[in-house]
């Protein structure tokens, strides 16, 4: 294939970025991967584990980056961001500026790229909101992505962590997620499967912890996705009740949650040390920004989305793929990258 | 994008009004005299006039439940109340939490439902009342978040520390938007007790329902009202608390003049005073102690009087 | 659930016109309704509700109009709207079981807890005749109602002493028009 320079510029560096950088590379164009974060890898680093097979995160980062790094045709930009777009005839010039990088912080330039593709992912809701979960108050409480850091931290400690365990821990899902009242009415998509998965894990490391879920509905729709859930219930004895909580209180040091039994109708209560809440997922402010500058189309929460009849497009040479798009497994953002640098490489391949 | 509930108190009292109508509770002028003479007062030296009406009646609903009997007459009652406040061209302040969720409530059908509207008018019209929902309803306990500030410039009895427990009662914070903090965790009444120079004490039941009610505390008191009240008192006991503060006479009521019922029935002894949260801002801020009518209260002031020097 | 324990429900031949009704006289559309259970969870008299407050919300979209009309959570709810606050779909609750227990009283249906019933009409009493309400005259009347003539009586002597208790409330200024207001209000239909 003869070298030709024309030149994408993929924004954000989780797994769909790197998917895409990859593939436009390998499809014989340039690519020029920026993350505001030193590393790459995005929301993935955060995490301990993945469903549904139990993988390690870091692998799949690690790989991606050994191949990223390999290719030619791709240039990683970290802690860099983009500053403004100018749109010309068959491209944009963008303005980037390296936000401290030994030296060259505050160091701006300017590039001329033939397409954009946005994949600057999601983060989770201020859980603060809901005061009756007492996130922000009580200690114990927390967001499902503080206590995935929680989870690695008792995994990589050496030596007898028992003395850690906490007796009890609650994870309660649709915080935010399906409420018209207080928070967003859509569904955040991968809480069932991943509060699946923390709870699982919590058994692992302390087989005596008494771990409950408390759900209004498990979404395990995926490839081996019910089997995994079915795995926590069944054979990790983790303890599901369907009911949302009403409230979380102290008591004697401890935290009380309070909810209905909803299949038998009776309130319950129970005593944990630690609460978890699926925060619902939501666009990065970010990701609104960068949508202005590049006049792609956004939905009223601020998700990117897509023109008619072409998934991975938003606007004339703006791509988009991952959670920038919506709340998406890894998996799923793998796909889409792939999809946005085939919307890329057949822009490219067409004007030739 | 998630709808907001709370409203900051300068936005929902952009002016501070010079004069306000003042809705009378029976409970509260009934029981405890002490608690409208403190609202009237700390009104007063907050620069605002508080007008009130001896014709006004009763609000007839203690709490909602109680337009099950007579919808029609709650609903007329209702629009000549608060006609008669129109006619002065004023807003409408309460002092009772079950006066404001009551007022709000049968304002809001009657402002969504025209016929009820004129069924309620067609009552009142033969005395020339008539309502047109230009009032709005509030509670004094919005006016004393919004004046904190001047409040806590005007103290001059600092509370020394003194744990007070609050108890928000139900139908203010039940209204989800548009009130001054949320419902799931709010802390306006504590702001108030700092303020004051009082140490706010959040015990685990602080936020549990009295359990009065429209005379559930007649009708039910041994079945429901006492176990319930038990519960939020040895919640309030155990944390510490010395002094509890209601928004609500109904609510006092029930946290005061249960207790030696709760300590013959439970065969505990609670002695915690409880007062209007009104009370204890006239009280700070230097009102005399005969005006605040603390002979009424079931559960003596004298401990707390004492650790306040008076 | 049903009256009938012998055959199954037969969900095809629901229908409610309940449902209908608080959609057009209140605006509440219980088909939003997640059946997430938060209402339930922080019902403050859950714990004796027959149904508790997500169950009655079911009831409502099963059309089991008998059962919510003859149900005694209906007289032990004590209105703290906790219910409502809690709902991620902002039901009213609270309205519901007004709406119930103002037809339940339309329809002469006696209350599970008749002294309820007995109280708000000494209530009511009240007012009409003085325009005011006075709780201790309230109190003995309702005692005496009820046959608990000593219930109170203890208590209440300590507090007439001490000038706490004021049996005899002052009455409105313009109490006659109270009390036809009352007598308008009765006679006309509803």
């Amino acid at each position: 294939m003869p070298e030709n320079t024309k030149t994408a510029l993929v924004i954000g560096g989780g797994p769909a970025g790197m998917e895409a950088a990859l593939r436009i590379a390998q499809a014989g164009f340039h690519a020029v991967l920026v993350e505001k974060e030193p590393e790459l890898g995005g929301t993935l680093r955060d995490l301990h584990s993945s469903f549904p097979r139990w993988e390690n995160p870091r692998e799949l980062i690690d790989h991606r980056i050994g191949l990223l790094t390999k290719s030619r045709r791709v240039t990683i930009r970290t802690q860099t961001a983009v500053m403004s777009s100018v749109r010309q005839a068959k491209g944009f010039r963008v303005s980037l500026k390296s936000l401290g990088n030994g030296g060259r912080e505050g160091y701006e330039d300017e590039l001329d790229v033939d397409a954009v593709v946005l994949a600057t992912g999601f983060e989770l809701m201020d859980a603060s909101v809901y005061g009756e979960y007492g996130h922000g108050i009580y200690p114990g409480v927390m967001t499902s992505l503080e206590f995935e850091g929680q989870l690695k931290t008792w995994a990589q400690r050496a030596g007898d962590i028992a003395v850690d365990a906490p007796h009890g821990v609650a994870l309660i899902k649709c915080v935010g997620s399906r409420d018209r009242s207080k928070g967003y009415p859509y569904c955040s998509k991968i809480c069932c499967m991943y509060t699946a998965k923390q709870a699982g894990l919590v058994k692992d490391l302390f087989p005596d912890t008494r771990v409950y879920v408390f759900y209004m509905d498990y979404r395990a729709s995926g490839k081996e996705y019910e089997e995994f859930v079915r795995q926590v219930i069944e054979e990790k004895h983790v303890r599901y009740i369907r009911g949302r909580p009403a409230k979380v209180l102290p008591e004697d040091g401890r935290l009380l949650v309070r909810a209905e039994d909803t299949l038998m109708g009776i309130p319950v209560e129970v005593a944990v040390d630690m609460v978890v809440l699926a925060s619902a997922i939501v666009p990065r402010p970010g990701t609104l920004l960068l949508a202005e500058m590049f006049g792609a189309r956004t939905d009223e929460y601020g998700f990117i989305e897509n023109e008619p009849f072409e998934p991975a497009r938003s606007s004339e040479r703006v791509f988009y793929a991952g959670g920038c798009g919506f709340a998406i497994e890894t998996a799923g953002a793998l796909n889409q990258g792939a999809a946005a640098a085939a919307g890329v490489t057949a822009l490219f391949n067409e004007e030739r | 994008m998630p709808r907001q509930r709370v409203v900051n108190p300068e936005e929902k009292f952009p002016t501070v009004p010079g004069t306000v109508f003042l809705f009378r509770s029976c409970t509260g002028s009934l029981e405890y005299p002490g608690t409208e003479n403190a609202v009237k007062e700390t009104l007063a030296s907050l620069g605002i006039h508080a007008l009130m009406d001896p014709d006004q009646t009763c609000c007839s609903g203690y709490l909602l439940t109680c337009s099950a009997h007579k919808p029609e007459v709650s609903l007329a009652i209702t629009a000549r109340n608060l006609s008669l406040v129109e006619k002065k061209d004023l807003d409408t302040y309460t002092f009772c939490n079950g006066c404001y969720g009551y007022l709000s409530e049968l304002s809001h059908i009657m402002m969504h439902n025209p016929a009820y509207l004129q069924m309620a008018n067609d009552l009142i019209a033969r005395w020339g009342y008539r309502y047109e929902g230009k009032t709005r309803i509030y509670h004094v306990q919005e006016m004393w978040y919004r004046l904190r500030e001047t409040i806590g410039q005007k103290v001059v009895r600092p509370l020394a520390g003194l744990k007070v427990g609050v108890h928000y009662g139900c139908h203010y914070l039940a209204k989800q938007y548009g009130i001054l903090d949320d419902g799931g965790y709010p802390t306006f009444h504590e702001e108030i007790v700092e303020i004051l120079g009082g140490t706010p004490v959040f015990y685990k039941e602080r936020q549990l329902c009295c359990g009065y009610s429209v005379g559930r505390g007649f009708t039910h008191r041994e079945e429901t009202v006492q176990p319930h009240l038990f519960k939020k008192l040895t919640s309030a006991r155990d944390a510490g608390v010395e002094l509890i503060t209601t928004v609500c006479p109904g609510c006092n009521v029930a946290l005061d003049r249960e207790q030696p019922n709760l300590g013959k029935r439970f065969g505990t002894v609670f002695k915690i005073p409880v007062i209007d949260l009104s009370q204890l801002i006239a009280l700070a801020m230097g009102m005399p102690l005969q005006k605040l009518g603390f002979e009424a209260n079931t559960i003596p002031l004298t401990g707390v009087l004492k650790k306040l020097g008076l | 659930m049903g009256p009938d324990f012998h055959t199954s429900f037969r969900l095809e031949r629901i229908e409610s016109p309940l449902k209908r009704e608080l959609k057009d006289l209140f605006g509440i559309d219980v088909d939003t309704c997640l059946e997430c259970g938060k209402c339930s969870g922080g019902c403050s008299n859950g714990h004796v509700f027959d149904y508790t407050p997500r169950k009655i919300v079911q009831l409502v979209k099963l059309g089991a109009e008998e059962t919510l009309l003859k149900m005694d959570a209906l007289w032990i709810c004590l209105s703290c709207q906790l219910c409502l606050d809690r709902c991620p779909s902002g039901i009213d609750i609270p309205r519901i079981l007004d709406h119930l227990r103002e037809k339940s009283r339309r329809r002469g249906i006696p209350a599970t807890r008749p002294a309820v019933g007995l109280f708000h009409d000494l209530m009511l009493d009240q007012v009409r005749k003085s325009g005011r309400v006075s709780e201790v005259g309230l109190m003995l009347r309702f005692n005496v109602a009820t046959g608990q003539y000593l219930n109170d009586a203890g208590l209440g002597w300590k507090m007439f002493l001490k000038g706490k208790l004021h049996p005899f409330s002052p009455s409105v200024k313009s109490v006659k028009e109270v009390r036809r207001l009352f007598e308008e209000s009765y006679g006309k239909k509803t």
